[in-house]
């Protein structure tokens, strides 16, 4: 059940994460990101990759709701201890970590450029799919 | 009736434990991750383009000589194509160059790929005007996003015109060296109109300014000068649509700024419309 706290905590960073660079987009505040060759957060944020589907709308605003979303089940897997709450938490994390990868291959091979602030939020979806991989059960159990 | 002796409950079975430790499935997928990802890296390291050797002066000119006969016709046709108008009015005296004439100021550098991009349709939009000589090809920074665009250089080249004058500040080379310095004139306009601090930025003689390239230069990725060049010749291509585009924004900004001299260049209906856009 640590390691559903730690989802917990690290959904809530995602969430952060994610407001912080949807406020960069839309109230235009500073953003904090050292500049080089490999890493330009203000390439990957100002590029076309950066919007959902051609709207106006940033793939960090979506960010936002998965991040909500997978606090949501993590709290709820702590609270019931539910094997389906924990199936849902598996599949919710195994989406994300799909858009990561894909995210990650847009980065790097279509733009040329790492965004700091992305792959912070990107190795956060890692760790909570990490957090909602099914354990072996070891020890007795009933006949 | 002798009592069955009680049947002694069996132990629990141990449920068949697999032999493989916890913590291989997450490992596995960490390393599946780092694998995919690693993947990524070889396929943009194998997909970047090179840069090019530049051309000879002869072969540069060529080119350039090629971009300032495109056809009026087929630039007429293309009208915005599929550039992005960046092009924004803005407010101040009059920008003049050394010979009184309207001043179209350029300032950029030669690592950066978006001003690789925008230099192809500012060389056909000056070259409606005037007459480039001396250009040297050259490709942005290879460490950079957009990797090897091919382009040009402002630096050590001349621009003469009857209409305007043109003045370019090229700050670096593509390697990030020092290369030109902004006059405090020139750097006045910069801080005044480049607000965005971004390049490439090009003031209109103060009439109108704008900072970035109006395509994204992936448009010319892996190809070279000459190909560019022919491509632009077929007014159907990515790059005519793209660079022509741009090339006929920035020649309705200059019209505006030469009270529509000359006119056989300015009173075609495409770069008339685009004016009416321009504000």
């Amino acid at each position: 059940m640590r390691l559903q706290l730690l989802a917990l905590l690290a959904s809530v960073a995602g969430a952060g994460v994610s407001i912080y660079l949807t406020a960069v987009h839309f109230v235009g505040i500073p953003l904090a990101c050292p500049t080089n060759a490999a890493i330009n957060c203000e390439e990957v944020l100002s590029s076309s990759y950066a919007v959902v589907f051609g709207s106006s709308v940033p793939t960090s605003a979506a960010g936002i709701i998965w991040f909500a979303v997978s606090a949501a089940l993590a709290a709820l897997v702590l609270i019931s201890r539910s094997a389906v709450w924990s199936r849902l938490q598996l599949g919710w994390s195994a989406i994300g970590l799909a858009t990561v990868i894909f995210l990650v291959y847009l980065e790097i091979v279509r733009l040329g450029v790492i965004c700091v602030w992305c792959s912070v939020a990107h190795a956060l979806v890692l760790l909570i799919f990490l957090v909602a991989l099914p354990r072996q059960q070891e020890g007795r159990v009933g006949a | 009736m002798s009592r069955q002796p009680a049947t002694k409950h069996p132990r629990p079975m141990r449920k068949p434990v697999s032999r493989t430790p916890a913590w291989v499935t997450p490992v596995g997928v960490v390393a599946a991750v780092a694998l995919i990802v690693g993947g990524f890296l070889l396929v943009r390291w194998y997909t970047t383009p090179q840069a090019a050797p530049p051309l000879t002066p002869d072969a540069s000119q060529l080119v350039v000589d090629s971009l300032a006969s495109l056809p009026a016709t087929e630039l007429d046709s293309i009208g915005l194509g599929s550039a992005n108008n960046l092009i924004k009015p803005v407010s101040g005296p009059a920008l003049t160059g050394p010979s009184g004439k309207p001043l179209v100021f350029y300032f950029g550098a030669e690592y950066c790929p978006y001003c690789g991009a925008e230099r192809w349709p500012i060389i056909v939009a000056l070259s409606r005007f005037g007459t480039f000589s001396g250009l040297k090809t050259t490709s942005s920074s290879s460490t950079d996003i957009y990797p090897n665009t091919p382009t040009f250089t402002f630096h050590g080249g001349t621009y003469t015109s009857q209409y305007i004058d043109f003045q370019a500040v090229e700050t670096s080379d593509r390697n990030q060296n020092a290369l030109e310095t902004p006059t405090a004139s020139q750097q006045a306009l910069v801080n005044q109109y480049d607000t965005s601090g971004s390049i490439p930025f090009v003031d209109l003689g103060n009439r109108y300014a704008f900072a970035g390239a109006m395509y994204l230069p992936d448009v010319l990725a892996g190809m070279s000068w000459q190909a560019v060049a022919g491509s632009l010749t077929q007014p159907d291509t990515t790059q005519a649509k793209a660079v022509l585009g741009s090339a006929n924004l920035i020649t309705a900004a200059v019209c505006r700024m030469t009270a529509d001299q000359p006119s056989s260049v300015c009173t075609t209906s495409s770069i008339q419309a685009i004016e009416k856009k321009l504000g």
